[in-house]
This record gives C-alpha cells, structure tokens and sequence, in this order.
C-alpha cells in the first residue's frame, strides 16, 4: 500500500464541468491517440467539510420512497459522494475514457449512519483494473466520515466497464460460467416508471448525465431511449427492503439490463431470519414484467 | 411453540388479562340506501348528501327526530380534505339533535364495522347510551388530486410574501403540472393494486375460475331472492331513483360469468382468472346501524336484534408477500373465536365481505389447510371449514357492490335481522360471523349474536 497524499480538493467538483471535460478528453484522445497505460493513478482525491442540503435530501428521500427521516440514505451518500469519484476517473492519467462506462455492480457499506447536520470528509480513488469479456474493468472506491473522525462511517465500491476497450497487460479473463437461466418469480412489488424518472432522478443527484435525460440526448450518444439511472434502481429497492434494515447494513447490487423508460418493472424480494426473529438479510431482484428479463438484483445484509 | 405466523388462544386457556364485567350492546336496525354503481345514479351526489340519506332513513325508521345521540361515528375511504369533518356534518344536516357529538373513521374498506365496534364497546362500557355506525362512499364524486409541482407552487405562493417571490414561484410552472392526478388504487409500498394482489393471492391458494364466478353467481341469486321476499323493505331507503342495488343482475348465469375476460394478473405470470364479474364494482352507498344499550333501546320500545358479542383486528406482512394482502381476516378469525372458545361449527350465518370472490375462497382455503393450521397460525391442524350453506346467504359485495366504508354496515344490518329471525323460527340463540378485509393488509371480524 503507497502511503501516497491525497490531493485535496478545495470544493466538491462540478459533475457537468467533468461531464464537458470528459467530452473533450475523448476528442483530444481519438486525435492524439491514447497512450495505453495500464496504470491506474495512485492518488486519491478528498473534499472536507462537505455539507448536505436539507431540501435535496428531502427531494431524494420521496423520490426514492424512503421516508424524510434525518439520516442520510445509503444511496444519497452515493449521490452526494459521485462527482468526486467521477474527478478521479477523469484525470488526464486515467487509462479509461469517462464516457460510456458502463455500471457493472455496486457495494456499499453503510457502516454507522450519519445524518444531515454530520460536516462530510470524502475520498475517492481507483483500484483493481482488470480484464473483463467485452472490455476493461475498475473499481472506484469511494469513503466518507464524518468531519475529524478517523472511522469510515460508509464506504462504496463501484464496479464500471469500459466496453471494448482492451489494455496492455491486463488479460480477459477465462470464459467465465453463464449465468443460470432466470425464471420470474411471483412479483412484490410492481414500478411504474414514467418518462421522466431519469430527469427527476438527475434533479435530487445532481448526475445530468444526457443517457437518463432524454430519448433525444441518450439517442445522441447512441441508446434508442433514455435509461434509468442504475443507482436509483439500487436505491428504490433498497427503500423498499423497508426499515427491518436498521441504520448499518451491507447494500449490493449487480446490474444485468438496462431499464428503457417508459417502462414497468417488477420486483421480488425475499427476507431471511436469523433464529431469534431478527432480521439476517433481503435478496432482491428485478426483471421486466413483459419480456421477463432480469433487470438488476442483489443483496441487503445485516453488519 | 415457535411458528412463524400469529398464534391463536387455545379455547380452554383464557385471555391473560381478566376482562371486567360489561354490560351490553344491542343492534336496533340498519338502513342504507341503494347501492349505485359508480358513474350512475349516484354521480354526482357527494359523500355527505348519501351518508345523510342514510342517516335520516335510520332516524325516521326508528323515530329519532331531535334525539341527542351518545355518539355518531362514520367515515369514508375516498374522502376529500374538505370533508374532515364528514360525519358532524352529515349529523347537522340531519334530524337529530345539533347536540350529537360525532367521529370521523377511516380503516379503508373496514371502516364500517370498526365504527361498530367502537360505538359498541363505548355502549359496553357505560360511556354512551346510543351510537350510530356508519359509513360511505362515492367512486363517482372522487377526489382529484393536482399534480405535485402545481400543489408545491401553490403553497409556496401562499409563503411568499414579496411580488418578486411571487412571479419567481410562479415561473417554475410547467404545463404537465396543469394535469390532475387521478386517484390511485395502487397499494403505496408495491405499486400492486388490490386486485393484481389478490389475483397472487388467488394463484397460490390454487382457487379455479369455476369456483370464483359459482361463489358470484350465488352472490346475485341469493341477494335477487332476499329482494323478492322483502327482506330488504325494512332496510333501506329509496334514494335518487333506485330502490334496489344497480350492480345486481339477478338474471347471470355460469356461462355468462365464464363469458367475461380476466381483467386481474393478466402480467403477472400467474393464471389470470379474475374478471369483473367475480370482482366488486366500483360502487356509491352509505349504511347506517343504530346501536343502544338494553335500557336505552327498552326506553323507547325499539326493536333489539342481535348483541355486538367482541371483535377483533388483525394485519399481515404482505408488502413482500409473506401473506396475501387481503389475508388478514384468516388471521384474526381463530383469534377470535379461541378467545370467545367457539369453534366454525357454533355459527349459523357467516358473512365474509366479497372484495372478490377469490377472496373468500383464499379464506376458506388457509382455514382448510393443515399445513397452514400448524405453521402459520399455530394450532393443532386445519382451522376448520364452514357449512358453505349458511355463508352470504341474503347475497354480498359481488351482487350489491362495495362502497368501501358503507360495506360493514350493510353487512351488520343484515346479519343482526338475519339472526333475529332465525332465533325466532329456531327457538334457541343464533350466532353470526362477520369478517372485512382492508386495504394496507388490514381486517376487522366481529361475531353476533341474536337477542
């Protein structure tokens, strides 16, 4: 382990100053040429002091469904969390293009609960670049705690794909086993997702990225329709594990297909109990109501 | 023993708790107006205009002009924000005395017998000498909603205090704004409504299309046949044309019932066999029960038909689909009737609201299910199964309709005349079962008992 500093940053990053910067980065790369390292950057980035805006974590809480309690939801945190580690990915020595990275997977633990007065200290970084069947694929690691404490209070670790895109070095991984075939279950629940999901998602977590915005802006950047957000997929079904949950807990999810809007999904999910009646965990998953393919599942487990 | 579902009181272990003496609380009549299916009749009369109609039926049947009466208490499911106060307004509208105090009730479709227990058990406790339970509704005169960002604007209009605040409020309205909301069915935490979740229910208890629309067509025939007696002339009051339920058809049959589409969890992957001919209508009514004490009802000479013997109220974990969501009166039935040491033998009539007619056939099902028996509500083996005979025999909410908060009245009003008279031709008490599933997995059942 490098005992690297951190750069710290004098503000949280502006998410659309990184999304235009990425834009320009992939121009200048396509002309230029990549320079096909195979190193990821070292550095973390941190933002101190980071303080949540009241209104917006009631926006996010009722468009998520969680309700307006004080503590911060694990999902929110990713949100709040995002444009930092959105600022590692787009260092000029990051070996991936931003853009069109794909969210594989997401873990989160949410280890003691902070809530909306708590003063933020946030880190980012990236780690474990490796070989993927259709591309290259890395971990960015996200930590939060709460000002001039020592302890991480939540931590996430996002998985992205960058699609086609093959390094130097980093080999595809042997064939990996298919997943097993997929049969709906029984639904518990069923979303109705209007066309708007992806604007009002991007309006609570500030992530205007165009493919959740518009079918005109996903379809200039090559979706037939704008998608929903995977985090606010992750987040909803979260919301919907319900309070049994409690305010520390382990939240996972894997992404399979994209959710197109308009569209319904439905939603199974299963609770497991320790012996005493106490709550061990939930698994959830979610597919499509009309072709039957599996959108995204995962876990909620106790610490 | 450790299950995992709700226990029942064994008959012979009585409550923990001693229940001191009480006196008790008899039911005098009912009175409702026609069921109207919504849309006709009906349409444009609001949740007060009905539940008065009701009520003043009630107050002359029963000569109650300028009565004070211990307390009124009704309520509505679809109720609009003006309307918080319903029931008060209704009573001020009405015969009685001004002086009656009142309560407004909401427990979705249980709202109408919860208003009974109520009343009853103030009666039972010697608070009141008289209550009247009610309840109404009108799928027609529903509230519209306006869309968030249009109602966020309006309050913050009501905020502002400056012209510059104003105007830059004002700017954030958006033409999709402008478009009203319509009322939801939806249950809140699944997005499922309620006939999606019971169409789930209806696939995992395995109840057939045959038995869902033989349990409507009963519904029809026995409600047309209890009209042709004239069981209703003393019942009801004609209100805006009608003087019998719209929704009823006695003239269906089996293969006109097979006839009709499903209509409930045609996506869902189960077997859709739900259709609107085994599923109520949306439906306008009110009903009323008036309830006194022995020596109130003595007092005027009123009739006293039957006792509000105890009740009880139950939930279930359906948001992940632990248990159907209109399961709950499974659950709170063998609670009952463990406390009361009855068992579904010692009922003459039962009266198990038709939400759908997959409902009470998923009822019957859990009772009849040894597995379910021992697992889920802790007992021995099976619950028991009922003399189907003796189960909605003047009809129900499939031949009637259902609305909501207006159903346990119907019902009581029902049940308490059916019980009276069958102690009368048998010579000896006769007992009634009544149980009401609820939206948000609710259910309250009641037992009675003729006098």
């Amino acid at each position: 382990m490098t005992l690297q500093q951190p750069l710290v940053l004098a503000e949280m990053p502006s998410l659309s100053k990184l999304y235009v910067n990425a834009a320009a980065q992939a121009a200048r790369r396509r002309l230029l040429g990549t320079h096909d390292s195979a190193v990821l950057p070292a550095e973390s980035h941190e933002v101190r002091g980071v303080r949540v805006n009241v209104e917006n974590l009631t926006a996010y809480q009722h468009l998520i469904g969680e309700t307006a309690s004080d503590v911060l939801p694990a999902g929110f945190i990713h949100a709040i969390a995002f444009p930092l580690a959105m600022s590692v990915l787009n260092r000029d020595d990051f070996p991936l293009p931003l853009l069109g990275m794909i969210h594989l997977r997401n873990r989160v633990e949410q280890r003691a609960p902070l809530v909306f007065t708590d003063t933020l200290d946030m880190t980012a970084r990236v780690e474990n670049l490796r070989g993927h069947r259709a591309g290259t694929q890395v971990d960015v690691v996200a930590e939060v705690r709460r000002a001039d404490s020592p302890d991480v209070h939540w931590r996430g670790v996002s998985t992205y794909l960058a699609k086609g895109v093959f390094l130097p070095g980093i080999d595809k991984p042997t064939a990996v086993p298919p997943r097993p075939d997929f049969t709906a279950p029984d639904p518990t629940a069923l979303w109705h997702l209007g066309v708007d999901t992806g604007r009002a998602y991007a309006a609570v977590s500030g992530d205007f990225n165009p493919i959740h915005l518009s079918v005109l802006s996903a379809k200039a950047l090559g979706m037939r329709r704008s998608i929903a957000h995977g985090m606010y997929l992750a987040s909803r079904a979260l919301a919907d594990v319900g309070p049994a949950r409690g305010d520390s807990f382990t939240w996972d999810v894997d992404f399979e297909a994209p959710v197109f809007l308009p569209s319904r999904v439905a939603l199974e999910i299963t609770s497991e109990e320790s012996g005493a009646g106490a709550w061990k965990r939930s698994d959830y998953v979610a597919w499509s109501p009309r072709s039957g393919r599996r959108h995204f599942s995962g876990t909620v487990t106790a610490v | 023993m450790s299950i995992d579902g709700q226990t029942t009181p064994a008959p012979e272990e009585p409550a923990a708790a001693a229940v001191p003496a009480t006196r008790r609380a008899v039911i005098v009549g009912g009175n409702r107006i026609p069921f109207a299916r919504a849309g006709g009749a009906y349409a444009k009369s609001s949740n007060q205009d009905m539940l008065t109609a009701a009520l003043d039926g009630l107050i002359a049947r029963f000569g109650l002009q300028d009565e004070r009466i211990g307390q009124v208490a009704a309520g509505a499911v679809l109720k609009h924000s003006r309307d918080f106060n319903l029931t008060r307004e209704a009573v001020l509208g009405s015969a009685l005395s001004a002086e009656t105090p009142v309560y407004d009730l909401q427990q979705a479709c249980a709202t109408g017998l919860e208003t009974v227990v109520g009343l009853a058990n103030k009666i039972k406790l010697g608070q009141i000498e008289s209550g009247i339970a009610g309840g109404v509704d009108s799928a027609s005169d529903a509230p519209v909603v306006v869309s968030e960002g249009l109602r966020e604007v309006i309050l913050d209009l009501h905020r502002a205090r400056t012209l510059p605040q104003r105007l830059q409020i004002l700017s954030r309205l958006r033409p999709k704004d402008l478009a009203p909301l319509a009322p939801g069915t939806a249950e809140p935490r699944t997005g499922l409504t309620m006939g999606e979740h019971q169409a789930l229910t209806t696939a995992q208890w395995k109840i057939s299309r045959e038995a869902q629309d033989e349990l409507a067509l009963n519904s029809h025939h026995n409600l047309a046949a209890a009209y042709e007696s004239g069981f209703f002339d003393d019942l009801m009051t004609p209100y805006r044309g009608l003087t019998r339920d719209a929704n009823l058809r006695a003239d269906t049959s089996m293969e006109k019932l097979a006839s009709l589409k499903p209509v409930f969890g045609r996506n869902l992957g189960a077997d859709a066999t739900m259709t609107a001919g085994n599923s109520t209508p949306l439906t306008d009514g009110a009903s009323t029960v008036l309830l006194a004490s022995d020596e109130w009802a003595d007092a005027r000479d009123l009739p006293k038909l039957a006792a509000v013997v105890d009740a009880e109220a139950a939930a279930v974990d359906f948001v992940h689909g632990k248990d159907g969501l209109l399961m709950a009166p499974v659950f709170a039935v063998p609670r009952l009737l463990g406390r009361q040491g009855l068992t579904l033998a010692d009922f003459d009539y039962f009266e198990i609201h038709e939400a759908f007619a997959a409902t009470v056939l998923s009822t019957l099902a859990a009772w009849e299910d040894e597995d379910f028996g021992r697992t889920r509500l802790g007992l021995e083996g099976a619950f028991g199964s009922i003399d189907r005979t003796r189960l909605n025999v003047n009809g129900s909410s499939l031949a009637a309709g259902h609305p909501f908060a207006a159903t346990g009245g119907r019902i009581v009003g029902t049940l308490a005349k059916m019980l009276h008279a069958k102690a009368a031709s048998a010579g000896r008490p006769a007992r009634g079962l009544v149980s009401v599933c609820a939206a948000g997995g609710q259910g309250v059942v009641a037992i009675l008992e003729s006098l």
